[in-house]
């Protein structure tokens, strides 16, 4: 077992660690477009009797 | 045992199951990932990449695989003997019974587009981060960091 799956860290959290270290060390023109992808946005809607019941960002 | 070597011995013994089995002479690569894509099911003639298992080559005929991939370079030998090198982060590469072969990478680039003194700033900032961990989940993290780093220092050099 490799180190960091010991400690507990999955294969996914380990693919997000190398892809920012890899978007980090891009040519600076293409750097600031890659970082955009570091993070990730999710917006729930709750629905009730077939209607949004109200909108949370 | 080196890369070519590997993938002589597999695409021999791929040779020798095609008798009973439906292989076909040209190798379709899809290469993507969540940035671009690179190839559509385009026909190559040599995969290297670099696993969990092992780097291995994959020339057509090669017995169907699954590999998880480790940050390195992959290169792609192009019909027209054109080398061309990427590095990626991470994903898996799969290699099916028709010859047709899928690369899938979190994040992957042209080797040329990653700046070598970045790499080496990232590279000490990481291990001065790894010294200084404090416990083992922060440590293992900042060890993944400075693996990503080297391999991409070496792979700008």
């Amino acid at each position: 077992m490799t180190a960091w799956r010991a400690a507990g860290i999955t294969y996914i959290q380990y693919s997000n660690i190398a892809a920012r270290v890899l978007r980090e060390a891009l040519r600076t023109e293409l750097r600031v477009d890659a970082a955009k992808r570091d993070a990730s946005h999710v917006k729930f809607t709750p629905w009730a009797n077939g209607r949004p019941a109200h909108e949370k960002a | 045992m080196s890369i070519v070597k590997n993938a002589r011995l597999l695409a021999a013994r791929g040779a020798r199951l095609a008798q009973n089995r439906s292989y076909s002479d040209e190798m379709k690569l899809t290469f993507a990932a969540a940035n671009k894509t690179f190839y559509d099911a385009a026909v190559v003639r040599q995969i290297d990449v670099p696993s969990f298992s092992g780097s291995f080559g994959i020339l057509a005929k090669h017995v169907p695989t699954l590999a998880v991939l480790k940050p390195g370079v992959v290169q792609v030998l192009e019909n027209d003997g054109k080398l061309i090198k990427f590095f990626v982060s991470s994903g898996s590469v799969t290699v099916n019974d028709d010859s047709s072969v899928q690369v899938l990478a979190e994040e992957a680039h042209n080797v040329e587009d990653i700046d070598v003194n970045e790499a080496r700033q990232l590279l000490a900032k990481y291990q001065s981060q790894l010294s200084s961990a404090g416990d083992d989940k922060a440590k293992a993290q900042a060890a993944i960091a400075v693996e990503v780093a080297e391999a991409l220092v070496k792979a700008a050099e």
